[in-house]
């Protein structure tokens, strides 16, 4: 009851956020200005793709800073107080923000992929059958960058001082640990590489949030 | 109830009726002393357990001991003030009692249920309020409210009735559907209050309430805190404001330099600082023969404030009514016009500097 309630109050929370609105409207659009200014110079590279490509890059980067600043913003301005003098689990506070910036992200580029596919269909000149593999292990993979990024995330927003700290240390730490599941099925060169990187991925974001929620709970406030 | 005196004039004894926490005037039948008799609260004499109890709570950060061996009880019903200079470990004591921060060292209970270790049920007792209240700010004060009844297990129907009486009782209802982000500091420092009462908790912990309000506020705040004592609610704030602490504390704790200095009722506080009771009085036309009241037995010290202002110290141990009587009784006869005689208290203020001075002890 009380982990539904911290999550619908979170979602909505975020969903109405400034940086989701960017992700909601913004992403699409940045997507159609990237194909509109590269339709000349990268012949025939199908919107979808395009789109495909840019959330993969942003979506994680954006997940991670966005739980990073809440989390620390939340402490300096003693919001957690309120929250952990009720008898609640700790674990609720930082379980419903990662799913719920999981949740608004993924949306958010499902919606920008969506928005692609659709120009590509009505521009005809693709073979969607062709790119719509592609879409979608990349969007598999997407999920799982977002997913680690998220946790790198909360992690990073537990035990940072500072909101200038926590951003300088989840953009370098973000990349580089997001890109682990990528990076393993091209090193020992696997078959099936999406279903690796979707299990490392989990693996991954177990391991951080089950740290990020211990030194939680050993937090003072 | 009743009580029987002895008479330290005659010692004959004799029996007087009164209420709890009444103090009388008595005058002895047999040979007309007046006296004065206080009847005991019966909150105080009773074995009645303490709603919260700290055992040698000791919290040291590195090398700093913030909090040092602090030891008290707090009893159903009681307003308990908790007052000291900044960094004295005010708010270090509170976020241990409501588990924000753990202890190097001691025993805490609250409702019988043991700190940290019992904390999820011990916090369905508590209503707090921190120094820096901070909400959510895309939040509504509705919202916001609703959530925090939510989570500390309120029915639906309840919460919105709750809500609506809460926020009328510190006049914050026109801020009902505001965004948080919209209030000034003060109507958040209320909705802090509002939302530590909202689940009508046994135990409200409030952290400098006060501090922060305008005076109309402050007085609403302290009358909301009487009646929550008076309904049996126990009350736990730090404040700086100490006429604010002696306008509504029962008990009151000095910290300084994370131990305690001094504990007890006002009155007790007061008992000790007091080596000599004061009275003040104010004449209609300065005369010299005021002086006269020096030969009175019992009388101390006269201090002359001004042309018509008087001090008079008056030998605690003394029948006080009889020295102020032989007083009146003596500028009556030296044709001094006396305009007004009133007993002279000292403020929480210098009793709070008198213990200060002479319990601080710097680390």
């Amino acid at each position: 009851m009380s982990f539904s309630l911290i999550l619908k109050d979170e979602l909505k929370g975020f969903y109405k956020s400034k940086v989701m609105i960017f992700l909601w409207i913004g992403l699409p659009i940045l997507a159609l200005l990237v194909h509109i200014s590269t339709s000349n110079s990268v012949e025939g590279m199908p919107i979808s793709l395009l789109t495909s490509m840019l959330v993969s890059s942003i979506g994680g980067l954006l997940a991670s800073v966005m739980l990073t600043v809440n989390i620390i913003n939340e402490k300096d301005t003693r919001v957690f107080d309120l929250f952990l003098i009720r008898p609640i689990k700790r674990w609720y506070l930082l379980v419903s923000k990662f799913l719920a910036v999981y949740i608004c992200v993924s949306i958010a580029c499902i919606l920008a992929i969506s928005f692609g596919i659709m120009i590509d269909f009505f521009e005809s000149e693709i073979l969607l059958d062709f790119v719509m593999k592609g879409i979608i292990d990349s969007f598999i993979m997407t999920l799982s960058v977002i997913a680690i990024s998220s946790a790198v995330g909360i992690l990073i927003g537990v035990i940072s001082p500072s909101i200038v700290v926590g951003v300088v240390l989840v953009i370098f730490v973000g990349n580089y640990v997001s890109s682990i599941p990528a990076i393993i099925p091209l090193v020992f060169n696997m078959d099936n590489p999406v279903t690796i990187v979707l299990v490392i991925g989990v693996i991954i974001t177990i391991i951080l949030m089950s740290l990020g929620i211990i030194l939680f709970n050993k937090k003072e406030f | 109830m009743e009580k029987t005196i002895r008479c330290p004039n005659c010692s004959k004894t004799t029996t007087c009726t009164g209420s709890p926490g009444e103090t009388k005037k008595l005058t002895c039948p047999s040979c007309g002393a007046i006296g004065k008799v206080t009847f005991e609260d019966i909150k105080d004499s009773t074995s009645e357990p303490a709603l919260v109890s700290l055992r040698n709570i000791s919290k040291r950060y590195k090398d700093i001991l913030a909090v040092d061996n602090v030891s008290f009880d707090i009893k159903q019903g009681e307003i308990f003030g908790y007052i000291g200079p900044n960094g004295a470990g005010k708010t270090t004591t509170i976020k241990i009692m409501v588990g924000l921060l753990n202890k190097t060292s001691g025993n805490l209970s609250i409702n019988g249920y043991q700190m940290p270790e019992q904390k999820e049920h011990a916090h369905r007792f508590i209503g707090y309020m921190p120094q820096e209240v901070g909400f959510q700010k895309w939040r509504t004060t509705n919202h916001a409210l609703t959530t925090f009844g939510k989570l500390s297990g309120m029915n639906n129907t309840s919460i919105q009735q709750r809500i609506d009486e809460n926020l009328k009782l510190l006049n914050l209802t026109e801020y009902k559907h505001k965004k948080i982000s919209k209030l000034s500091g003060g109507t958040i420092q209320k909705l802090g209050i509002v939302q530590a009462l909202l689940h009508n908790p046994k135990l409200l912990i409030l952290d400098e309430p006060l501090s922060g309000l305008d005076p109309e506020s402050r007085y609403q705040v302290k009358k909301i805190l009487k009646e929550l004592s008076n309904n049996g609610t126990t009350v736990f704030f730090s404040s700086h404001i100490l006429s604010d602490v002696e306008d509504v504390a029962t008990k009151i704790c000095i910290l300084d330099w994370g131990h305690i200095v001094k504990i007890g009722s006002l009155d007790e506080l007061k008992s000790e600082f007091l080596k000599e009771n004061q009275i003040e009085l104010i004449l209609s036309k300065r005369s010299d023969k005021f002086n006269e009241i020096g030969k009175i037995s019992g009388v101390q010290k006269i201090i002359e404030k001004s042309s018509q202002k008087i001090l008079v110290n008056i030998e605690k141990t003394g029948d006080t009514d009889e020295i102020i009587h032989n007083i009146i009784k003596t500028l009556m006869e030296n044709n001094c016009r006396i305009r007004s005689i009133t007993p002279t208290e000292p403020s929480l203020d210098e009793v709070y500097q008198y213990y200060l001075r002479k319990g601080g002890v710097k680390q």
